[in-house]
Order: structure tokens, then C-alpha cells, then sequence
């Protein structure tokens, strides 16, 4: 489906409703809305996107969206593979950046402060916006060092003492201390894909980012380690924004406070959680959650 | 940006400090590998005795080594180039247009050009006409004598009937090679002048001449073996009907398994060479450059050691390695040349 | 069951399916015998390689009672006593039948010219040796290290060999004296080139190639990983990276006298550095490794998992951090590889070599990288174009050598790689 003609088709000029978009019945008809349902916007937002358009050389992956991240919140984002959630939340960060084909267009503030102005720098801005990825990686060091390595480049610590400090506050935040406090010299490969990806979330908030993002953080993981992630994502919250990709809707449920749909590169709706998942306002949402596609 | 910036650090220091570094205490010599085998004992020699630096001796052969001395004068230029063949006039030229214009000619013996064959089989009875007919690449038809044709012998036989019947097949070096030049200019052409028509066109076709007279045949009788004598002679071995050309000190070497044709009834023995009885010999040379003697420290020591009669006398150390001495009186004009440091006349 | 033929009767194989093993099994075969073949060329070059060469590692002696007579040092110089002729009064007194002048000659011929040599450093090492009688071993000739070494035929007659009847006689003589015998040839570790055979040595020649290889090593290296790095990792993708690929793979293909070529125009003539150094060579080869390294150094760089960049990025490392702490420890083992393979190339190298002069007969052992000096495979080029039977032996022994260096490299190469590898 071109851009184009969804942009400057006369037959459907402004979906602002719901309801409206609900009768429509020609299936192209739901992503003509360049208007996102729901309330993607909130009061003292962490982050916001306005407009964010993503190309990748000629190709749009990411189509004018805008949605703010709120304060100590948990915001999933769920939609079928595909539809730039990943994309997105690389934006955060400005981690496409290593992309050379990577184009992003639009305004997105943290703290309201233009992170793609040109006078900033990708390096501070990640120390302020962590994350954590699909597969658990942690460096082929020992665990202490991977904990240790942001607040080393950074500049944190003053002494040794002051990094044993953060290195063991991080892996207590991130569950792992009472698994790990024995074997802090072993390399950090060495332990089982659950722990190497709570070593991963510890490494991320050594350097007290605002934000976390998390890319499919469980999709690697078993039944049990995925809990345990859960678990963590849920006590984070209390002095992070965390955003989240996930495929699991379940663990959209359980985790987060707000949760966005994204489709072929829009933002379709977004809301608080138990609302999109028990009443969503828009039709592709609905055929998403209840498994007609995706 | 610091790890590149330090390399071209690096890279500038050592651009700079080149020409500091450019000194030398050492005696540099290149040329004729003919030659190389006994300047190296000369040189050897002179250094375990002296306490000098041993003189550095590269093999480029004649030509090369010409190349190379007359370059220039100073530090980066060779002091002395053997060869195994005089200077030629448009070597001297080079020279001069250099700024080496002072050059002292040191001739140090003599070298036999052998045709050898395994001890298995007896050796040849040849005469330079015979190295002709089996190797030079045109010949006289038989039948019309007037007449140049495409070399038809295949067996030496063909070539004289007092010969064996075996199949011509001769090992030597390439034309790169001082030897090749030598064999080429002391057999093939005196053995072409025998025949009047090739004889005839000395004087009405140059060209043609040089053409008939020296370019050896292609069609896999004569067989280049490269630059290493030592592979000839273990093909040799290998092979008893085959005949290879080199320098007489391999033969001397190899005495035990080799054993050199006779050619004009001369076998090419010591005693023959040295003589001048035996055809197919050259004289050896070495060239100083007389702007360095008195720079490069050693030049006249290891002047004097060559000219020594310990090294080339006929007694000497050079003759054990199979270089052919020159005569007494020869030997008394060059070393007092070398002592003088009597340069050459540029023309 | 029906008569056509399935694959699923597991108890009957089918046509079809026996044809399938029996291609196999002939894949098999062709294999192993493609090994077996390449493996008996390796083993019948070691053979002959060993066989001509153990003999090298020995070397015959001979022992002599030298009276330092003290008139023959009044000259001024230590040095300028006539060494020879001491020499050759010991033999002569050992000898006094032999009186005729060819006589003489022949017997004096038993003794390498390197017993001299060693006289003189005797003397000049204890100068209060002047005046006593000594016994000395000394080194025999090569005809006679040959003929100890069976190298030469007894049975022949005696114009067929270069050792004469009498010399036989005395060689015996001494033998049954206890006067001759062959030990181990330190001389061969420890002298530069000669032209005597049973002075010649190795250590020259290893000290060159150890200069000039250090040289490339230097330079090669961090050069080269600086340049896989850079178009690895910081390069934009344009035609001008492409193009500058292209080249390099190129350049690693280009015949290695080329670079020989280039050496002798830019480091000899353009810059003046000194003719026939190891810091000539050095260079030279660094420009003849410098291929291979960078295309190591880039495969290996390209088999670190992006997962490892993007975690260091995550957490706010700067491009030149993720590469520095992160991406080259892991590409490391392979870089290693790389530069030992390239270097092991390096030792085997004469082409180049030839053009800057290092082609050349060198006595004196190098002491730094601006002596001049030769390497391992010219050495071994140029013992092997040598008249003299005795280093036919010589030249063997040097190959020994030089591939001890390369297995140990290789070996080296391997070990690295399997001790730093990480294992994910």
C-alpha cells in the first residue's frame, strides 16, 4: 500500500473517531488514519515523540507518530512483526544511528530537550536512555566488569570503592546479586541465558538512566527466567521509564501501565493496558489482541 | 587519530634520518657471478684477517653490476664491480655522465667455459665448428653451402660422423648470463667464422652476422637451465647423454663425477686454461672506483690482498677454488697498477 | 507391499538409495587418497631434506700440536703472524716423510684455512700462549669432512675423486690416532656465511632474518590493524572504499619481486636508506604483508557479533570505545593469526630481497638492523648455487632450519588462535 494514496484519498478525510473508523469496512481503510486512537498523550511526559518518521534510504519504516513516555510508567509495545515497534524504540536512543541508510525525521525531546538536535551528543544521551536487547549479550568479561564498564567510561566513580558500590547496588536492582556475589570475577558468558540477560538490565541501570528501553527482552528466555524478568520490570518502574517491544501480548498484560499498537509502520492506538486489551477502541487492534492475525 | 598521527611521526624521523644513517664502514662490491665465487674467498679471507668489516659481495651478474657501479659516487653506490668481461664503451659513457670518471681496471685471471658430460659415458672429442652446427639456431645447408637453413641436426652424429649417435641435448644458461655471453662470443663464433658464407657477411650485413653467429637454437636441443650451475651438473648425473656448459671451477668441483669435453684436442684442464691453449677461456675483471678508496675504509687492503700472490698466485688460494692464474709478468703489471691506483683511460 | 520400489522399506535399501552410498563412498575415497598423495610429497621432501642434512649438524676435527714459536710473533700486530704457517708446521712435523713440494701441498690441504682463524683467536685471546706447544683441534677440510661422511666413494679410482690415495693413507693414519674425528658443528650455529663449507654458518643469516622480520612486524602490524579497523569499522560505504578493497586485495596477489621493485625506488633511492639492511628488507616485506594482515584483520573483525557493538554503544560508549575495549580483544586472535601467517611468508622471501640487495654474500654476523645482512631462504639460495660439494649438506640443514622457524610460527598461529578464542 503506497503512501501516497493513502495520504491524499478523498473518500475517507478525517478519521478523528472511533466509531467512524469502526464502520469502515474496506480493509485499507483502517490504516488510512494518520491519527492515532486513543490517548498517546500524558500530563509531564519523560519523553515525547512528535511526528517521528523513519526512512531507510527510500523506504518509510515509521509514519509521522507521535506518543509521549511517561514518568515511572511501563510502555508496551506490541504489534505484528514488521510494523517498525523495534524501529521506534531505536529512535530513542538514536541507536539507528548506526545505520547509514537510517533517516529520521521529526521531534523527539527528553526531558525537553531535543535529542536529534545537532548540538547533542549520542554518548551522555545513552547513558540517559539504556537498553536492554532481544538476545542477552553480555561483553565476554567477567560480571563485574560488565556492570562496571558504563560507570567506568562515564566518569561516575571517584574510587574503587564507589564502583563496588554501584556494581553491587545494580545487580541487587536487577535480582542477580544473591545468584552472582560469589563468582563477580567469572566471565559474564558463563552464566544461563535468564541471569545474562538480568546482567544485561544491571549493566544498563549501572549508569542511572530515565529511561530503560527493552527490545523483546524475553523472547530468548525460558517460562521461568522470563517471570523473573517479569518480575523485575515491575520494581524498575518505581524509578525508571521503561519501554518495551514485546510479541508476548500476555506480557504486555502483566507488565505494563499503557500499551501502544503499532501496524505497517502507524501508530493505530494507543492506552492505558486493561483497556486496549479488554476494549480497544480500533478495529485492527481488536483483530490483533484476539488473534485474527498477526 | 593518535596511533595515525604517531606513524606519520614515525615515518618522517626515518625520512629524515636517512641520509645520517647512510654512512658505511664496509666495502659494498656486486657483479659477475663468475666472478662472486673467488672475490668472496678474497673477501673472506681479508676480513678474518684484517679485523676489517668483511666486504659485502652481491651477485647481479656483468651487466647488472655495471649498472649499479656507474650510478654515481658516494656512500649509496658500489666500490667495485666484478665481471667477466672487459668494460664496455657505452658502460664507461654511463659512467662518466655520473661523475665516475676515475676508474682502476684489475684484471685477476682467467675462467674455462667447459662443455661437460657425465663419467658414465666417454667424453667428447669437439671442435668449435661442431659447437656451432649442433647449437646455433641457422647453419649452412650441407648441400648448398651458400645457402643459411633451419639448424637440421638432431644427433651429434649428424653434426660430425666421428661423433656418437646421440641425441643433442645441452644444459646452459640463459642469456642473462655473463657465462652464455662468453660461450656464445668464444665458441659459437669463432666456430661460425669457419664457414665462409657466415664469415662473408661480417662485412655486408652486420646485423645479419651477429644474428647467425650467436642466437642459439629454440627448438629444445639447447635447454636453459637457469642461473644455478649446481642444477646443471645433477641433471648431468641424471642424465649421461646429456652435455652441460658452465664455468670451469664446477667442473673442477665435480671432478669425481663429470668430465669436460675436449675440444681442438685441449682438455680443459689447469694447466690448458692457464696456458691460453684451451679455447673457450675468458679473463676476469674487477673495477674500482677510485673516488672511494680513500673513504670507504678497507678499499686498499683488500686491493692488496687480492693482488696478493697468497690469493692469485698460481699457488694461490683462488687457484684451489678453480680460478685459472694469469702469468707471472701479467700479475706484476696489474698489482702494480692496483698499488699506483692507474686509472682507466675514459674515452 | 506393491512392486514399486520405495524408500520406506527400511529393511530393503533401495537402487536409488545404494547408488546414493556408492557415490559417497567414492567421495570418500578420492579424498583420502587426494591427502594420502599430498601427504607422501610432504614426507619424501622431509625425507631427502633430513637425509642430506643431518650429516651438516657434524663436522670432522682434527688435532694438531701447534708450537707457537715465539720469533714468529715479532711483529708489532698480533695479526700479522703468519697463523698458516704454524699451521702447516704442525702437519709437517706430524708428517715428516712428506717432503716432496706436491707432498706437502696435499697434506696441507687436510686442514680447512679456517685452523688459522682459530689460532689467531687463540692467541689473541691468551697472548701468554706465545712460546708453548699446544694441542689444538681445528677444523678438517671439507674434502675430508665429506670423505668422513661418506660422502665420497672410496672404491673409485683415484682421478675419480678429489681426495688422492695418500691423502686416504693419512686421513687413516690420523683416524687410527685418534686424531680425527667429527662432533657436533657448533660453528654452524654460531659463524656468519663462508666460503668454506666447514666454516659456514647459519647464525648470520637467522640474526637477518630476525631484524628484518622484527622490522615488518613493527611497522606491518599496527599499520595494518590500524587500517582494518579504520575501513572495518569507521569507513563510510562509498566507491572510494570499494575501490580502495579492491586494491588491497590486489596488492596481496601481486608477484612478491614487484614489491622488490617498489622498495629499491622509494627506501634505496628516493630516501638512501642503506643497500642490502634489514631495514630495507623490513620495509619491503611490511609492504608485502601488509595485504594479508589488513584482509586478516577485516575477516576477523567482521566474525565479532554486532550484538557486542550494540551493547557497548547501549551503554553510552563511544564509537572508538566499543572498538578499542570491546571489538578488537575478540578480534584479536584472528588478527594474530593473520600477521603470524604474514609473517611466516615474510621468512620464506628471496624475490623481493633480490632488488635492495640483500641477495649477497655477507660474512659478518649483523649486529642491527642497518648492517648489512642476509635471511634464511637466501642463504639457502645461495648455498645451493655454491661449487663446493660440502654445501650441498649445508644448504639441506639450512632448510631444516628455516622450516623449523615456519612450523613454529604456524604452531604458534594455531595456539593463539585456540588459547584467545572465545567461545559464546
Amino acid at each position: 500500500m503506497e503512501l501516497a494514496s493513502r495520504t491524499s484519498n478523498p473518500a475517507f478525510p478525517t478519521m478523528l473517531s472511533g466509531d467512524i473508523i469502526r464502520e469502515a469496512d474496506e480493509a485499507h481503510a483502517y490504516t488510512t488514519g494518520r491519527k492515532t486512537v486513543g490517548s498517546p498523550f500524558v500530563d509531564n511526559p519523560r519523553m515525547t515523540c512528535r511526528d517521528v518518521e523513519v526512512y531507510y534510504g527510500e523506504k518509510c519504516a515509521i509514519n509521522k507518530i507521535s506518543i509521549d513516555v511517561d514518568c515511572n510508567e511501563v510502555l508496551a509495545m506490541i504489534g505484528p512483526s514488521g510494523c517498525g515497534k523495534s524501529t521506534f524504540l531505536r529512535c530513542l536512543n538514536r541507536m539507528n544511528d548506526t545505520v547509514p541508510s537510517c533517516r529520521v525525521i521529526g521531534e523527539i525531546r527528553l526531558d525537553n530537550i531535543d535529542i536529534y538536535h545537532p548540538s547533542i551528543d549520542v554518548v551522555p544521551l545513552r547513558a540517559r536512555v539504556g537498553m536492554v536487547f532481544q538476545k542477552p549479550n553480555p561483553f565476554p568479561k567477567s560480571i563485574y566488569d560488565n556492570v562496571a564498564y558504563g560507570p567506568r567510561i562515564h566518569g561516575l566513580t571517584k574510587n574503587k570503592a564507589e564502583l563496588d558500590e554501584i556494581v553491587e547496588t545494580s545487580i541487587m536492582k536487577a535480582g542477580l546479586w544473591n545468584e552472582v556475589k560469589d563468582r563477580l570475577q567469572e566471565p559474564g558468558t558463563g552464566l544461563s541465558g535468564g541471569q545474562q540477560q538480568r546482567l544485561c538490565i544491571a549493566r544498563a541501570i549501572a549508569v542511572s538512566p530515565e529511561v530503560i528501553l527493552m527490545d523483546e527482552p524475553c523472547s530468548a528466555l525460558d517460562p521461568i527466567a522470563t517471570a523473573k524478568v517479569e518480575e523485575l520490570i515491575a520494581e524498575l518502574r518505581t524509578q525508571f521509564s521503561i519501554v518495551i517491544v514485546t510479541h508476548a501480548m500476555q506480557q504486555a498484560a502483566r507488565v505494563s501501565q499503557r500499551t501502544a499498537y503499532f501496524h505497517l509502520g502507524d501508530l493505530i492506538e494507543v492506552g492505558p493496558t486493561d483497556k486496549i486489551f479488554t476494549n480497544p477502541k480500533h478495529r485492527l487492534t481488536e483483530d490483533y489482541i484476539t488473534g485474527r492475525f498477526g | 587519530m593518535k596511533v595515525t598521527s604517531i606513524f606519520v611521526a614515525g615515518a618522517l624521523t626515518l625520512a629524515l634520518t636517512a641520509p645520517a644513517m647512510a654512512a658505511r664502514d664496509y666495502i659494498s662490491i656486486v657483479g659477475s657471478s663468475t666472478v662472486y665465487p673467488f672475490a668472496t674467498v678474497v673477501a673472506e679471507q681479508f676480513g678474518k684477517t684484517s679485523g676489517s668489516k668483511t666486504p659485502k659481495i652481491e651477485s647481479t651478474g656483468s651487466g647488472g653490476g655495471f649498472k649499479l657501479f656507474c650510478s654515481g659516487v658516494g656512500v649509496n653506490f658500489p666500490d667495485i664491480t666484478n665481471s667477466s668481461r672487459a668494460i664496455k664503451a657505452s658502460e664507461m659513457k654511463t659512467c662518466a655522465d655520473n661523475g665516475v670518471t676515475e676508474i682502476v681496471e684489475v684484471k685477476i685471471g682467467y675462467d674455462g667455459i667447459v662443455l661437460a658430460n657425465s663419467k658414465t659415458v666417454e667424453a667428447l672429442k669437439l671442435t668449435r665448428q661442431d659447437i656451432f652446427l649442433a647449437l646455433a639456431k641457422e647453419v649452412p645447408d650441407p648441400a648448398n653451402p651458400e645457402k643459411l637453413i633451419a639448424n637440421p641436426y638432431k644427433t651429434w652424429k649428424d653434426v660430425n660422423s666421428a661423433l656418437a649417435d646421440t641425441k643433442i641435448e645441452v644444459l646452459g644458461p640463459p642469456p642473462t648470463s655473463g657465462t652464455r655471453d662468453a660461450f656464445v662470443e668464444l665458441a659459437m663464433e669463432t666456430g661460425a667464422d669457419t664457414f665462409p658464407v657466415i664469415e662473408g657477411m661480417k662485412k655486408t650485413d652486420k646485423e645479419g652476422y651477429k644474428r647467425v653467429s650467436q642466437t642459439v637454437r629454440e627448438d629444445g636441443a639447447y635447454i636453459e637451465a637457469g642461473e644455478n650451475d649446481n642444477l646443471i651438473v645433477q641433471k648431468l648425473q641424471a642424465n649421461p647423454t646429456a652435455v652441460g656448459i658452465f664455468g670451469f671451477s664446477f667442473l673442477d668441483q665435480n671432478a669425481d663425477v663429470l668430465h669436460g669435453s675436449i675440444i681442438e684436442g685441449e682438455e680443459p684442464n689447469f694447466e690448458g686454461i692457464a696456458k691460453g691453449a684451451y679455447p673457450v677461456s675468458r679473463p676476469l675483471f674487477f673495477y674500482v672506483k677510485k673516488a672511494h678508496v680513500d673513504v670507504i675504509p678497507g678499499i686498499k687492503g683488500y686491493l692488496a690482498e687480492f693482488t696478493s700472490e697468497k690469493a692469485w698466485g698460481e699457488e694461490g688460494y683462488l687457484a684451489d677454488k678453480g680460478m685459472i692464474p694469469m702469468p707471472k709478468e701479467e700479475r706484476q703489471l696489474f698489482s702494480k697498477n692496483v698499488a699506483s691506483l692507474k686509472v682507466m683511460d675514459m674515452k | 507391499m506393491n512392486s514399486i520400489e520405495t524408500t520406506s522399506d527400511l529393511l530393503k535399501p533401495t537402487t536409488r538409495l545404494k547408488r546414493r552410498y556408492r557415490v559417497e563412498r567414492w567421495f570418500k575415497r578420492l579424498g583420502l587418497t587426494a591427502i594420502a598423495l599430498s601427504l607422501s610429497f610432504v614426507a619424501f621432501l622431509f625425507f631427502t631434506i633430513f637425509s642430506d642434512g643431518y650429516t651438516a649438524f657434524k663436522q670432522s676435527y682434527i688435532e694438531l700440536e701447534v708450537h707457537f714459536a715465539a720469533e714468529e710473533f715479532s711483529q708489532e700486530k698480533l695479526a700479522n703472524a703468519d697463523y698458516p704457517g704454524l699451521v702447516k708446521h704442525a702437519m709437517r712435523t706430524m708428517f715428516p716423510e712428506v717432503t716432496s713440494r706436491e707432498g706437502k701441498k696435499f697434506l696441507y690441504s687436510l686442514i680447512s684455512p679456517a685452523a688459522a682463524y682459530t689460532l689467531q683467536n687463540m692467541v689473541e685471546a691468551d697472548p701468554k700462549m706465545i712460546g708453548t706447544t699446544q694441542k689444538v683441534w681445528v677444523l678438517a677440510d671439507d674434502d675430508v669432512d665429506m670423505l668422513m661422511k661418506g660422502k665420497i666413494d672410496r672404491s673409485l679410482g683415484e682421478g675419480n675423486r678429489r681426495v688422492r690415495d695418500i691423502q686416504l693413507a693419512w686421513i687413516d693414519r690420523l683416524e687410527s690416532e685418534n686424531r680425527l674425528e667429527t662432533r657436533f658443528n657448533k660453528t654452524f650455529f654460531t659463524t656468519g656465511d663462508s666460503r668454506e663449507p666447514e666454516l659456514a654458518g647459519i647464525l648470520g643469516a637467522v640474526k637477518g632474518s630476525f631484524f628484518t622480520l622484527l622490522i615488518t612486524l613493527s611497522l606491518s602490524f599496527p599499520i595494518g590493524v590500524a587500517a582494518a579497523v579504520y575501513l572495518e569499522e569507521f569507513a563510510p560505504e562509498n566507491k572510494w572504499t570499494d575501490l580502495i578493497e579492491i586494491n588491497i586485495n590486489n596488492l596481496a596477489a601481486v608477484p612478491s619481486i614487484i614489491f622488490g621493485l617498489l622498495g629499491l625506488a622509494i627506501f634505496i633511492n628516493f630516501w638512501g636508506l642503506p643497500r642490502s639492511t634489514p631495514m630495507v628488507g623490513g620495509l619491503v616485506l611490511t609492504l608485502m604483508t601488509l595485504p594479508t594482515i589488513i584482509i586478516a584483520g577485516r575477516a576477523s573483525l567482521k566474525s565479532v557479533p554486532p550484538s557486542i557493538r550494540e551493547a557497548a554503544l547501549g551503554v553510552g560508549a563511544s564509537k572508538m570505545q566499543t572498538v578499542t575495549h570491546h571489538v578488537l580483544p575478540l578480534a584479536m586472535p584472528g588478527m594474530l593469526t593473520g600477521t603470524i601467517i604474514g609473517m611466516a611468508q615474510a621468512l620464506g622471501e628471496t624475490a623481493p630481497l633480490l632488488m635492495i640487495g640483500m641477495v649477497a654474500f655477507i660474512v659478518d654476523v649483523p649486529g642491527g638492523i642497518t648492517d648489512p645482512s642476509a635471511v634464511l631462504p637466501v642463504q639457502i639460495y645461495l648455498w645451493a648455487d655454491s661449487p663446493e660439494r660440502g654445501f650441498t649438506e649445508k644448504t639441506a640443514a639450512a632448510i631444516m632450519i628455516l622450516l623449523t622457524f615456519l612450523i613454529a610460527m604456524n604452531s604458534l598461529a594455531v595456539f593463539l588462535r585456540k588459547k584467545f578464542e572465545i567461545k559464546w
